[in-house]
């Protein structure tokens, strides 16, 4: 896109009417989870506000999410939020490659210096002066900088970028953290997921594009409109976990009968994200509502939280495989046997001691 | 029949002593539903909707209500404990790591424990008590913080989860706070069990009226106790 216009006028030149704006502003205010109250203001800042350039970049990962955010259809806003974004630099989609396309990114970031929107996808490698990602012959890392440079506000797509993600789990070979550990003084919004929903990428880019401002964050920078609520407080399978109803085995009735997956691992109670709410791919399902259970792909640090299908991790002991509660009885049967010997024994050394005393009392006398 | 003559010091206040038991009560509870939230079965006749259900005598529903209000008691009671606290000495037996007396009180403990000792200095507190004590206000803090951390989360916007969010952050994620949360429960059980045996064995073996002093707040002592300096100026 040369200029940088608004939501209306791309709306106008494409000849798509007045009605279906106003519809697709209604749909945009639901995703972005405000009030109805403002749609005027949508409206009003869809036809006011220019549409914001976007620099995407990619790093340590596998797209994953931008197969998510390509898919990202919900009603009628799909093919334009994906419009909406005066998208300039995106190395998997963009129709150039090889040097132009890299001479683009030098351009638009001398052009839209201090006002493009930096996405960034993927985690940041750092060992071995951070050569285990290399785009155009740089290291991920020094592209991330020189780009963040210039950028208006970042956000992180996806748990790699947020959190370090696969990387960065046990043992971490490549020491790969978070966007936000290597790059400060800037504004940051992670959109944790594996991959995050589509419709919350696209949502929170909209929510810039459309206020100029970020959206409300939470204190660990995600926004709060997606991320405000565990999955399992938004669960539709949430009264079988306040009846006591639990699916013991993949394959038992509870489980056909679609009761709560809490005791086969499920990270619902620990995972905040708009699973719950928005589901994926047009609100059609989640992972729960197909009987698997949350593996928290948005938490920090979920890979090492494993194994997934146990509500609570194994302790490390030898030739067994045992979690806390089967550790803490036996501990407290060792114990509860170790106090009643030593009892016994306390017993024996106090007679003794006792007889001792009163014989030299005895002996005194 | 032998004459003892002992004198009596007056060490916990009726406060503490109240706070001692609601406290043994509420951890009880406390422990007893959390071990059922941390792998729950199902108590009722089968069949019933989970809109009916959730109205059963033990639904989970009904025991996460029971730990969260035993969890209020026995934050509640905690002003008793500081009311003690303030008001009296014998309330304030801290450990004192930087006095000369809790070390060498810490290796007649040991000594006597291990039976290379067979008697120790009397104590109104010893150095090991002292320090178990001191070990489990900190375990019961944990699970407090923590604790508050989950259940505040309930609602994000509460000024709860703006005091207590935070700490799910600092823990690396949620999850490692419900583990936490999970295995201090059980370490908090283990210090009952020694706590139970060693009040016991005092009050069997030293006659100073170890059990009953926190029932009627007094002990018994025919030396005088090597940490009296707390009790008194």
């Amino acid at each position: 896109m040369k200029d940088v216009e608004s939501l209306w006028d791309l709306f106008q030149k494409r000849n798509v009417s007045r009605r279906n704006f106003l519809k697709t502003c209604v749909t945009i205010t639901g995703i972005l989870g405000l009030s109805p109250s403002l749609i005027s203001d949508v409206v009003s800042a869809a036809e006011k506000q220019p549409l914001v350039p976007v620099i995407w970049l990619h790093g340590h990962e596998c797209t994953g999410c931008d197969e998510a955010f390509i898919r990202s259809q919900s009603p009628f806003a799909s093919d334009v939020l994906l419009n909406m974004i005066s998208m300039e630099y995106m190395d998997v989609l963009a129709a150039a490659a090889g040097e132009p396309l890299e001479h683009h990114l030098q351009e638009v970031m001398k052009k839209y210096n201090g006002k493009y929107l930096l996405a960034v996808e993927g985690a940041v490698p750092l060992n071995d002066d951070g050569i285990h990602c290399m785009v155009g012959g740089k290291t991920f890392v020094h592209n991330l900088k020189e780009v963040a440079k210039g950028a208006a506000a970042i956000i992180e797509v996806g748990s790699c970028a947020a959190w370090g993600g696969i990387q960065a789990a046990k043992p971490n070979p490549t020491k790969s953290v978070s966007v936000s550990d290597v790059v400060s003084g800037k504004t940051i919004i992670k959109v944790p997921g594996c991959p995050p929903i589509p419709e919350v990428i696209t949502g929170v880019i909209m929510h810039y594009t459309l206020y100029g401002q970020i959206p409300p964050l939470d204190s660990k920078g995600r926004p709060k409109q997606f991320f405000g609520n565990r999955i399992h407080d938004t669960c539709y399978r949430r009264p079988f976990f306040d009846s006591g109803m639990f699916v013991e085995k993949f394959d038992d009735a509870a489980s056909k009968a679609g009761w709560c997956l809490y005791k086969v691992g499920c990270r619902g109670p620990e995972t905040y994200n708009s699973c719950g709410n928005l589901r994926w791919w047009n609100g059609l399902s989640y992972p729960i509502q197909s009987g698997a259970p949350c593996i928290g792909c948005s938490a920090n640090n979920f890979w090492d939280n494993d194994p997934f299908y146990n509500r609570m991790p194994n302790i490390p002991v030898p030739n067994t495989i045992v979690n806390a509660d089967q550790v803490g009885i036996v501990a407290a049967g060792a114990l509860t046997a170790g106090v009643i010997i030593h009892g016994a024994l306390s017993t024996i050394q106090h007679k003794k001691h006792h007889k001792e005393t009163h014989d030299t009392e005895k002996d005194n006398e | 029949m032998k004459v003892r003559t002992v004198a009596v010091y007056y060490v916990f206040t009726i406060w503490t002593r109240i706070f001692h038991w609601l406290m043994v009560g509420a951890i009880a509870v406390l422990f007893c539903t959390g071990l059922y939230i941390g792998n729950p079965f199902y108590i009722g006749s089968q069949g019933v909707e989970p809109t009916f259900a959730v109205n059963n005598w033990a639904s989970m529903s009904t025991i996460r209500f029971i730990h969260f209000a035993a969890a209020y008691i026995l934050m509640a009671s905690f002003i008793f404990r500081i009311y003690g606290f303030i008001l009296h000495r014998g309330d304030r037996m801290l450990p004192k790591p930087w006095t000369k007396l809790f070390w060498t009180g810490m290796l007649d403990m040991g000594l006597h424990y291990s039976f290379l000792r067979s008697e120790h200095r009397p104590y109104l507190r010893n150095s090991m008590a002292r320090a178990g004590y001191g070990g489990v206000y900190g375990m019961i803090f944990l699970e407090a913080f923590t604790g508050f951390a989950m259940y505040g989360q309930i609602n994000p916007n509460s000024w709860l989860s703006k005091l207590f969010g935070p700490i799910n952050h600092l823990l690396l994620d949620e999850y490692v706070v419900h583990i936490i949360h999970h295995y201090v429960a059980w370490m908090i059980i283990l210090f009952v069990i020694i706590h139970v045996y060693m009040a016991t064995r005092a009050d069997m073996s030293e006659k100073y009226g170890e059990i009953s002093a926190m029932f009627s707040g007094v002990k018994f002592y025919d030396k005088e106790p090597d940490d009296v300096g707390d009790l008194k100026e």
